[in-house]
């Protein structure tokens, strides 16, 4: 409990932020298949860790993977979902309003069609959809576009009209389909009663979150249709309790809002749990300690002074986190930079301080090694220097180099005034003697083995040099 | 002052000397009373005969043993000095303060070669206010 103490207000910032995404992400998609995909993946993560805790390697494995597959498997199965959440709401939707429904679906239009239906034993299937698309699910029917009235309900499940056997799909308060083939489920423990009907009302309802009505055609009994259950319908009141909350036109009412109200501050308290408790599963393990070695950045140094030479060029920085943390810990995330905005000409000490040192967040700086760095800068001068043949090797015997001249004799070279004031001649590359005989001429480029210095711009890298050669007298 | 290397052998004679046409340096200096002497003469060689410069060269080779710095000035008026500096590359290997008397003098300075002292040299003639009076490079040679 120690690191309470090291909690800094970013770490509040982290977890309060990330609660808030994962609240807004159930806000977004409660009720949708989406949210409860996502439940499981959390908890396979769950299951995951606890594998990798108790040593289970290829369980963990196995499940790490299936977690990495996920976000891809999310986004290809429920693109429309997502799509529909996306895009029918504006910004201020997506980050702050928690979406109420606007029941336009004709609630008592519905109730009363179904009571018809039902005392007339006129069979019927009214799909009402919820939050998912169910466009993919439900096959075949008729484009329809009428608005949804008890006597429309009534003639499409006529037993005149060729489309009364199929499912009637309601969006809003328009009829979209008619005579719509709905799946039909594989459950064996639907009671004999039921009929195709009831079983192709119960295999959309599985599959989504629609509501489905049925109205039963030999007994006159309506039943609904949601998630795994039948529930039965005695009275139109039980029928208009079903929509109202199916449509979320029951969160209208005080009572309604007072319930949402307290789902959403549980919710909301779950979400911030959650993260804790992520969070504290990063930090703990602050006694976990890391040495690495980083280059160190030399930065903002006047362009006319140049690097002469430092004391070090990397530095060894003792670090501590959590072991997540540390073990996903990557090079590039941990810069050590040096300012020389205020180093003038000379040799600069510098003292290090975590102000030098990037890190990413949760890692904590201990040491750094060496504490203090020396860099000596300088100001670029030119200078004039004389030019010296670096003769090799030797001369046929009998024979003397008697004099050289050198063509140009000095030549114009730029670097740093220190390296410039050790240095008083520039030297050719080697040149061999030993097949020289004779006076002569030859040309031969300059060295500069010193790092720093160049040529001036404009001045020739070669020279020509002159040579006598005698004879030795005896 | 850096004496390690090579082993100096350092002679110092006094001579009065003419000036040799062709090989005069018309370096003009002043010795500490402010009045003007001449560097008339200055040379590398492998040895010393009779006062005079011998086999003088610009590259010697290790085997020669040993080599000299010659140097004379007229129009000395008091007894002064001048300093050879020898250096190895940019290395100063060896100082030599040598006396000047009025009113011509020569003198020189030597150095031991060694194998360790390949490459390129120069000499330089320093007056007693510390001027450069003239430089003289040459090379040791296998």
């Amino acid at each position: 409990m120690s690191f309470l103490g090291a909690i800094r207000w970013q770490d509040l910032v982290d977890v309060l932020l990330n609660s808030y995404i994962l609240f807004r992400f159930y806000v977004l998609f409660r009720g949708t298949v989406v949210l409860r995909v996502l439940a499981g993946i959390a908890l396979l993560w769950v299951f995951q860790r606890l594998a990798v805790g108790m040593g289970l390697i290829v369980t963990s494995w196995a499940m790490q993977g299936i977690i990495a597959g996920a976000a891809l498997i999310i986004i290809i199965v429920f693109r429309n979902e997502i799509r529909n959440v996306l895009q029918a709401k504006n910004l201020r939707a997506l980050l702050w309003g928690v979406p109420q429904k606007s029941v336009s679906t004709p609630i008592d239009a519905i109730v009363e069609a179904v009571y018809d239906l039902a005392r007339k034993r006129i069979g019927a299937l009214i799909v009402v959809p919820g939050k998912e698309d169910i466009q993919e699910i439900v096959q075949g029917g008729v484009h329809w576009d009428g608005t949804v009235s008890k006597e429309m309900l009534i003639s499409i499940f006529w037993n005149g009209n060729p489309v009364h056997d199929g499912a009637a799909i309601l969006q809003g308060s328009r009829v979209t389909r008619v005579g719509g083939i709905l799946p039909l489920s594989l459950r064996d423990d639907l009671p004999q009663r039921y009929g195709t009907r009831h079983r192709a009302a119960a295999g959309l309802a599985e599959q989504t979150d629609a509501l489905v009505l049925v109205v039963s055609e030999e007994r006159g009994q309506a039943v609904a249709a949601k998630g795994n259950h039948f529930i039965p319908i005695q009275d139109n009141l039980t029928l208009k309790r079903i929509l109202a909350e199916h449509l979320g036109a029951a969160h209208a009412s005080p009572k309604g809002r007072m319930r949402e109200s307290r789902e959403l501050a549980i919710a909301a308290g779950v979400c911030l749990l959650c993260m804790a408790g992520v969070w504290f599963s990063f930090a703990k393990g602050m006694e976990t300690l890391i040495s690495v070695e980083v280059p160190l950045e030399y930065l903002n140094r006047d362009p006319r002074m140049q690097i002469m030479s430092t004391s070090v060029n990397t530095l060894r920085l003792h670090l501590s986190g959590s072991s997540v943390l540390i073990s996903s810990l990557r090079p590039y995330q941990v810069k050590a930079k040096l300012d020389l905005g205020k180093a003038s000409g000379g040799m600069n000490t510098f003292n290090l301080s975590k102000e030098n040192i990037v890190l990413p967040p949760g890692l904590w700086l201990n040491r750094i090694e060496p504490p203090e760095v020396h860099v000596a800068l300088d100001m670029p001068v030119n200078k004039e220097l004389p030019i010296q043949v670096d003769w090799v090797g030797s001369l046929p015997d009998g024979l003397l180099l008697e004099s050289v001249s050198v063509l140009p004799a000095k030549i114009m070279v730029v670097g740093a005034q220190r390296v410039l004031d050790s240095i008083s001649t520039i030297y050719t590359e080697r040149v061999r003697l030993d097949n020289l005989q004779v006076s002569g001429q030859l040309t031969t480029p300059l060295t500069l083995d010193t790092s720093g210095i160049r040529i001036l711009e404009g001045s020739k890298d070669r020279v020509e040099v002159r040579y006598t050669i005698r004879r030795r007298s005896p | 002052m850096r004496v390690h290397l090579p082993t100096i052998g350092l002679c110092l004679i006094g001579l009065l000397v003419s000036a040799i046409p062709g090989q005069a340096a018309n370096d003009v200096v002043a010795d500490p009373a402010g009045q003007v002497f001449r560097l008339v003469r200055a040379v590398m060689c492998e040895s010393i005969e009779a006062y005079e410069p011998r086999y003088i060269a610009v590259a010697f080779p290790v085997t020669a043993g040993r080599i000299s710095f010659y140097t004379s000035f007229d129009g000395v008026t008091d007894t002064t000095f001048i300093e050879h500096k020898w250096y190895r590359r940019d290395e100063l290997i060896t100082v030599k303060r040598l006396t000047l008397r009025p009113p011509n003098w020569a003198t020189f300075s030597s150095i031991q070669l060694r194998e360790a002292d390949k490459g390129p040299w120069r000499v330089e003639i320093w007056d007693a206010r510390s001027e450069l009076i003239q430089t003289l490079r040459f090379s040791v040679i296998e």
